[in-house]
């Protein structure tokens, strides 16, 4: 059995899941003591379920801890950014589009040297090892361990970034290197401030994954641990401390993933209501399909591999106004439970609409026994025609979808959806994010520059997805569960001899969940 | 004299990017750029064509080859600026101003931060009134103005005087150059005199995107609340006339890459009424729109297309399925109504087997 816990902002859910079958969940207040709040989390669902440590295989968690990191700049360290790019490229140095209070919690610690690679693969310039040198230096004389690497084209030549990481690596043994691309994507502001954030938590990582272990081994609980990322795969414990960054949207992500093993349904659009907002986003081959635009981190650029999410201003919390013709984006948020009228408040909101129109047995029908018929009619119209544009902006085509609805605030929909195939609600929806968390499987990833001329395309295709395989083989999947996601072939306009960059994303499951 | 400054930076760019009518690509490097060069060297002094004196001479500057170089390699002020230097130093000639090649995109800014570092002005105008894909549309050559000499530099400082017949073998010379050199290259061409000026630049153009974009972004709500605003705006202006064409949501969009060129078709269906749609014929840009098999507006008149509750542009390559958008008819500036003009910015020269109809003749 295996436990899947959902740090949330607010809330932490968390579920015992015995394969596919949900055992026992749990939801409560977060605490700002990770190592408290995880333990009260095991023994929530442990003792429910009456089981022993020992029953336990694996223990997966997503977390907002990092995300929150940024937006609320703290506990960040000092960061170093080289960029190689020299004699180019300088006309921005890094961090330039910062707002002041998150470049000055990073620090002011900016190094361009020579190196990077022209559109072509060509070098812009030998990379500048003295010039490396001294940026080390400088590093070396502020105590600085965090430091970001980024070099112009790295995506399709990442040499120089490997090399500047070794020659740190050489220097400074316990440097927390991030190199921009393994990160990031084109557009080297964007990477190269995604990998300054993730170097910038290493420190913290390393904090919150040694609490982790701790509330586990209070626990007695042995088995692995494993971390939850945006992509919906798994990333072990000893990755996290390198790659926090990769955690930021886990709650969306796994509230994807969550409602995919709760209907067994790999493409659909998925609908998380919580208080405030309804997040809408669209699961393909049963992970989240990526952005293609810029991500906004904390006020800073930058260009993650991140699901897309649409999110509207209507929740259970959400005001109506007009008469039912309006809903949102205001909303009592979490005093729901006090403010709204089904629940002997005095504020008129989405929740009440749903307990009138009798979709819910939440809350007290007296307290929105008075609502005018006609309003209660109208606002619930509106938010299902609010639910059903936000679902049209995201399907893929005019083809009706699958929606699955999950989320607290899922109750507000109780009638069929235009753009929906079919609607489905599934049991445990209110813990999706939790049971998305605990789902086992892990990934390998390899980005490789080819030539077609020089190997054939099957021929450079199946090595990509050899190397992809073994990635994922050795972050711990059955070899045999492996297939694969996701080719992304671009061909790179004007270089010689037909050139292309292949990604191949393999998944499978985790070794011990056969 | 008026001046634009750091500060009018964002709303010059979101002008820029409704009149570049679906092209010229994300402005933020430009962007970002510009603010940071106008803090360093102060305001850009901006000057009306119908002022510069007859004897000036102004030369254009801007950038040449794919947007992508630039989000790698950030532009860095020597080779913005040197390839004016080298062209004063190789051609012998003072440049007394310059002149944007292009207003939609980041053409429109590169030439401010460029006269705010000679210390000489902007003329407040450009060679498009919007953003076309090639060279011999400008107005310049349209009116006359020889397209060389001209002198491109790349990222390292390589620099290249050029020397071409016409137009159209400037246009290919410079692409392959481009090619050639790193993939991005600055130019400084069309030199001219005031009087050319006064006859090829579509005035005002700078101010006026500026003002269209402090309309857009101090809105930032559903555009059906500033149409009348917007109306008045264009009519009062150099491109007289303003039609409402189309509201409703994309329903398809097909693209590929033919000869550089990023072609396809976009469909969007009216919110009012589900029978009828808008079909819209795209190169780079917003090219023709139709409703059924009537061409409700054609280049050069400009076809620009905002996300509905936003106000904000719609950028071709970032048009997909779903989303809710208004679609705006533009009258081109009187500089592209001539027979020459219309030989290579009307329909038939990007391939379309149509002619051109201006937009105030098109009964709805």
């Amino acid at each position: 059995m295996r436990i899947g816990i959902d740090v949330g902002g607010t809330h932490t859910d968390a579920v015992l899941m015995d394969g596919a079958r949900i055992v026992t969940s749990h939801k409560a207040l977060t605490s700002s003591d990770v190592r408290r709040g995880l333990m009260e989390a095991l023994d929530a669902v442990m003792l429910e379920a009456q089981i022993n440590a020992d029953a336990i295989d694996a223990v997966m968690i997503g977390t907002t801890h990092f995300t929150n990191a940024v937006i609320e700049r703290k506990e960040l360290s000092q960061t170093a950014i080289i960029r190689a790019c020299l004699p180019t490229g300088s006309g921005l140095p890094p961090k330039c589009d910062w707002p002041a209070d998150l470049s000055a919690a990073l620090g002011d610690h900016a190094y361009m040297i020579g190196g990077g690679h022209l559109f072509n693969g060509k070098e812009i310039a030998p990379l500048d090892e003295r010039a490396l040198d001294d940026a080390i230096d400088k590093i070396i004389d502020q105590d600085i361990k965090a430091i970001a690497v980024a070099a112009s084209f790295s995506p399709a030549v990442a040499n120089h970034e490997l090399l500047m990481a070794k020659r740190i690596r050489q220097r400074i043994p316990d440097a927390n290197i991030s190199l921009s691309h393994e990160i990031g994507r084109l557009g080297i502001l964007e990477r190269e401030n995604a990998a300054l954030l993730n170097a910038s938590l290493g420190n913290l990582a390393a904090r919150v994954v040694s609490s982790m272990q701790a509330a586990l081994e209070q626990r007695n609980l042995t088995c692995p641990f494993y971390v939850s990322q945006n992509d919906g795969t798994l990333m072990s414990a000893d990755y996290i401390a390198r790659y926090p960054a990769l955690t930021f949207s886990s709650g969306p992500t796994n509230s994807l993933r969550g409602a995919a093993v709760l209907t067994g349904i790999s493409d659909a659009i998925v609908v998380d209501i919580g208080g405030t907002t309804a997040d809408v986003g669209v699961l393909a081959n049963g992970f989240p399909r990526e952005s293609n635009s810029y991500i906004d981190v904390g006020g800073v650029r930058t260009n993650f591999r991140m699901p897309d999410i649409l999110s509207i201003g209507l929740g259970g919390g959400s005001l109506v106004h007009d008469d039912g013709g309006r809903l949102g984006p205001q909303s009592v948020g979490h005093r729901l439970v006090s403010a709204g009228l089904a629940f002997g408040g005095a504020t008129l909101t989405a929740t009440d609409i749903a307990v009138a129109n009798g979709s819910t047995a939440v809350g007290d029908m007296t307290g929105v026994a008075h609502l005018d018929a006609g309003l209660v009619e109208r606002a619930t119209l509106t938010m299902h025609a609010m639910i059903d544009e936000a679902v049209d902006k995201m399907r893929p085509s005019e083809q009706p979808v699958p929606v699955i609805l999950v989320g607290g605030g899922s109750i507000l929909i109780s009638r069929h959806l235009q753009t929906a195939s079919t609607v489905i609600r599934p049991e445990h929806a209110g813990v999706a994010n939790a049971i998305g968390a605990a789902i086992a499987q892990v990934g390998g990833e390899v980005e490789h520059i080819v030539s077609y001329s020089r190997e054939s395309r099957e021929k450079a295709m199946t090595y990509a997805t050899t190397q992809a395989r073994s990635k994922a083989i050795a972050a711990g999947a059955d070899p045999d569960t492996l297939r694969v996601l996701d080719i992304e072939e671009t061909t790179m306009s004007y270089m010689d001899d037909d050139a292309a960059k292949i990604r191949i994303k393999v998944v499978g499951n985790l070794r011990q969940f056969l | 004299m008026k001046t634009i400054g750091a500060d009018h930076i964002k709303d010059l760019c979101a002008g820029a990017a409704f009149l570049a009518t679906g092209g010229g690509g994300d402005p933020y490097v430009s962007q970002l750029q510009a603010e940071r060069l106008l803090t360093k060297f102060g305001p850009a002094q901006l000057l009306s064509p119908l002022d510069v004196p007859d004897d000036f001479f102004v030369v254009s500057v801007g950038m040449v080859g794919a947007p992508t170089v630039t989000l790698e390699q950030l532009p860095t002020e020597e080779e913005t600026v040197g390839a004016l230097n080298q062209y004063e130093a190789l051609t012998g000639k003072k440049v007394d101003a310059v002149i944007p090649f292009e207003i939609g995109g980041g053409n429109s800014t590169i030439p401010l931060f460029v006269a705010a570092m000679k210390g000489i002005p902007c003329v407040d105008g450009d060679g498009m009134g919007r953003a076309l894909p090639e060279a011999q549309m400008m107005t310049f050559p349209i009116y006359g103005v020889p397209p060389t000499p001209a002198v491109i530099m790349d990222a390292f400082g390589h620099y290249e005087l050029l020397e071409c017949d016409d137009a159209l073998t400037f246009e290919k010379t410079i692409r392959a150059k481009a090619v050639a050199m790193g993939g991005m290259i600055s130019s400084a061409e069309h030199g001219m005199t005031g009087q050319l000026v006064k006859r090829c630049a579509i005035p005002h153009t700078l101010s006026f995107a500026t003002e269209l974009g402090r309309l857009l972004r101090s809105h930032g709500g559903v555009i059906d609340v500033i149409q009348d605003r917007l109306t008045t705006l264009f009519e009062e202006s150099e491109y007289g006339v303003f039609k409402h064409l189309f509201t409703g949501k994309v329903i398809d969009s097909k693209r590929t890459i033919i000869g550089g060129y990023d072609v396809g078709t976009a469909l969007l269906q009216s919110f009012n009424h589900s029978d009828t749609t808008m079909e819209i014929l795209i190169k780079n840009e917003y090219l023709v729109a139709k409703i059924g098999d009537k061409v409700v507006a054609s280049v050069p008149d400009l076809i620009c297309i905002v996300e509905q509750e936003s106000s904000r542009p719609l950028n071709a390559e970032r048009m997909r399925y779903g989303q809710r958008v208004s679609v705006f008819g533009i009258g081109c500036p009187r500089h592209y109504r001539s027979p020459d003009a219309l030989a290579v910015t009307a329909p038939r020269a990007f391939g379309f087997d149509l002619d051109y109809v201006p937009l105030e003749d098109i009964k709805a």
